[in-house]
């Protein structure tokens, strides 16, 4: 499914990402721990594909292909789906009028017709359920006067929409209560599949007492420093980042 | 020959061009009859005579050149008599006007009045257009709303300028809405071609009267349109105009707004697009002549690739006028480097006793937006287009006829 060998990614001339290997197999759920800055925003970034995030050695393949030579549209009909740490308000463009746009192209890219306005509309209500966000936030502009909560949900509810085959969730979990982080562990759970790959990009252990990785991974430095299966995320919480800290992996 | 020089003689002799063909058609129906607009055109031309052609130097066309008239639009005239230019329904009374000709029937409706008198403009004149548009009128159109009387269904002037080669159709409206009535009036200038329309509209609004203005303006990018519009009120008149247009080749709006008399109320929205090489320019000013009178405008403009646009909101607070409330918004959006949008607000206040805001920006889409779309499958193209629309969707939003808002959003999407 994703295969990141050696990358190396800069961002606004710095290198950020310092050699960063890790596969990705279809099913499989990986976590990716790491202290604040480490890097786990910039990898969801460049494997997205925003502007000024650039790969300067290395690469990083989804289902074979180089990711570098997409556009971040491409990347998204071809099954990427990122939910972002901060998904950034757009007054004026309904979040109901967005998944139309969204639902189309994916749809037409994966060779599918098109939902119609009725049918998308049921879904989108149905997912909003399963979120437990109000079906009004489906009119509102997107994430617009949305709470931190709210935001992230929203994420969620796109993700359950477009059934992307590789989910990146940079820390869905963080400013969730624990009655949310459930909601969101559930809308994931669901969603997981043999076919579907599931990145969790997380700060803290508690997010993965629910949704259960296959395996762990620690960042650190633009580096992964140390893998393993999902006792390595207890092991965390118990030392602390500065455990690793001066280990190699 | 220096330009301003060549559209004057191109003008004068289009406008006796105009005038010839009128007698003659006249002549060959009646021996002693006259077109009715003789006079009017007389004027015109004898004004136009009198007049300089504007170039960059006077502050007013400081950005925008008037280069696109050379092509000898000024001296045809667009002699189309009918048209396969389809304009939207909207519901209510319609009525057509091709390059300037009236039609044969005039509507009907209850406490309403059509009628073919010019009414004199040249005490308005903002440039030497308006003598250009008195001197080529083929037709006038004045419609009154008598006193008291409540309209509920919109009156639709459609307003096609339609020529192949270069030319122009000049189109003079004049509306009175008397005291206390209510009215919708929706101006749409289509066309196609590179015609220049040249148009005047006068807008009354009696004593405590309610008028809904629209003013859409979605001629193709070749077309050229030199507009002007006064709007006057009266005692605790209240006027909501909509303006909302794209640019095409010379777009120009003189709007002019006279509160002439206490407790006026103005409601002003606008929205203008520019892409691909086109201009649209509009001069706002809004005369608080009389005491406690309010207005309040919000102009939204895009403009992309090569497009530019010029946006000139005056406000004069006149010594008398005590408790005046202007308020004039105009944000803008760049959609690409080689864009351009120029936007000036103006305050002339001669009274302490007033309250007055106004702001404008430019500002750039934004990438963190344009990405968030795109991670979610949507093109550039596509993602920027919805970003346009959200950007105007607050104006998009309160227009109160339904069937117009639509049909805008669709257009003006479409335009971008
Ligand atoms: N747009 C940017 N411009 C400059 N530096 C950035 C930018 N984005 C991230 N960085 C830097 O890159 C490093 C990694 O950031 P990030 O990937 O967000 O870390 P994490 O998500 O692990 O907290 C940090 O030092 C951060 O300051
Ligand atoms: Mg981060």
């Amino acid at each position: 499914m994703l295969e990141v060998k050696d990358l190396h990614a800069s961002v606004a001339g710095k290198d950020i990402l310092k050699g960063l290997s890790l596969h990705i197999k279809p099913g499989e759920v990986h976590a990716i721990m790491g202290p604040n800055g480490s890097g786990k925003s910039t990898l969801s970034n460049v494997l997205a594909g925003r502007d000024g995030y650039e790969i300067t050695s290395g690469e990083a393949l989804f289902n074979g292909v180089s990711v570098a030579d997409m556009l971040p549209e491409e990347r998204a009909r071809a099954g990427i789906f990122l939910a972002f740490q901060y998904p950034v308000e757009i007054p004026g463009v309904s979040n109901m009028e967005f998944l139309k746009s969204s639902m189309e192209a994916i749809y037409t890219a994966r060779g599918q017709e098109p939902l119609d306005a009725v049918t998308l509309l049921r879904k989108a209500r149905e997912v909003c359920k399963l979120v437990d966000l109000d079906q009004q936030f489906l009119k509102r502009g997107v994430n617009e006067g949305f709470s931190g909560g709210e935001k992230k949900r929203n994420e969620i509810m796109q993700m359950l929409l477009l059934e992307p085959r590789l989910a990146l969730l940079d820390e869905t979990d963080s400013g969730l209560d624990i009655d949310a982080l459930q909601v969101v562990a559930k809308g994931v759970n669901s969603l997981r599949s043999p076919e579907r790959s599931i990145v969790l990009v997380t700060h803290y252990q508690r997010l993965l007492d629910y949704i259960v990785p296959d395996f762990v991974h620690v960042l650190a430095g633009g580096r992964i420093i140390k893998s393993g299966g999902k006792e390595l995320a207890h092991e965390l919480e118990d030392k602390g980042y500065s455990w690793l800290e001066g280990h190699d992996a | 020959m220096m330009l301003p020089d060549t559209l004057k003689e191109q003008a004068l002799a289009g406008a006796a061009l105009l005038d010839k063909e009128l007698q003659e058609q006249a002549k060959q129906q009646s021996p002693h009859a006259s077109n009715g607009l003789s006079a009017v055109r007389d004027a015109g031309r004898v004004a136009l005579a009198e007049q300089v052609f504007p170039d960059k130097k006077v502050e007013q066309w400081k950005y925008t050149s008037l280069l696109a008239l050379q092509n000898g639009h000024l001296k045809a005239l667009a002699d189309k008599t009918s048209s396969t230019v389809s304009a939207p329904d909207f519901g209510g009374v319609t009525l057509t006007i091709i390059n300037g000709r009236l039609p044969a029937l005039l509507p009907e409706i209850d406490g309403v009045t059509f009628s073919q008198e010019a009414v004199d403009q040249s005490a308005q004149a903002e440039s030497v257009f308006s003598h250009y548009n008195a001197a080529t009128l083929r037709a006038a159109l004045t419609i009154k709303v008598a006193k008291g009387t409540h309209v509920a269904e919109p009156l639709h002037l459609i307003i096609i300028s339609e020529s192949d080669s270069p030319a122009s159709a000049a189109v003079r409206l004049h509306i009175e809405a008397a005291d206390n009535s209510t009215f919708t009036v929706i101006e749409h200038y289509v066309g196609s071609g590179p015609t220049l329309c040249s148009s005047t509209t006068s807008l009354y609004a009696g004593a405590n009267s309610n008028v809904q203005h629209y003013r859409l303006q979605s001629e193709t990018p070749e077309s050229l349109h030199i507009g002007e519009l006064s709007i006057h009120q009266q005692r605790d008149s209240r006027v909501a105009s909509y303006q909302l247009m794209q640019a095409n080749t010379l777009r120009r709006n003189n709007v002019r707004v006279w509160m002439n008399e206490s407790g006026a109320d103005l409601v002003m929205r606008g929205v203008f697009i520019a892409r691909n090489k086109t201009h649209v320019d509009n001069q706002i000013c809004i005369e608080h002549a009389a005491p406690h009178c309010t207005s309040d405008q919000i102009f939204k403009g895009i403009a992309g690739e090569s497009g530019k646009a010029v946006f000139n909101g005056r406000i004069h607070i006149h010594p008398g006028a005590k408790g005046s409330d202007a308020k004039l918004s105009n944000k803008n959006l760049l959609l690409s480097n080689g864009a351009e949008i120029d936007s000036k607000p103006e305050l002339e206040i001669y009274n302490d006793d007033v309250k007055c805001a106004h702001g404008t920006t430019v500002g750039q889409m934004d990438s963190q937006q344009q990405f968030y779309l795109q991670s979610r499958g949507i093109s550039a193209e596509a993602a920027k287009r919805m970003l346009g629309v959200g950007f105007i969707n607050e104006l998009l939003m309160a227009l109160p006829n339904e069937r117009v808002a639509e049909w805008a959003r669709d257009w003006l999407s479409a335009s971008l």
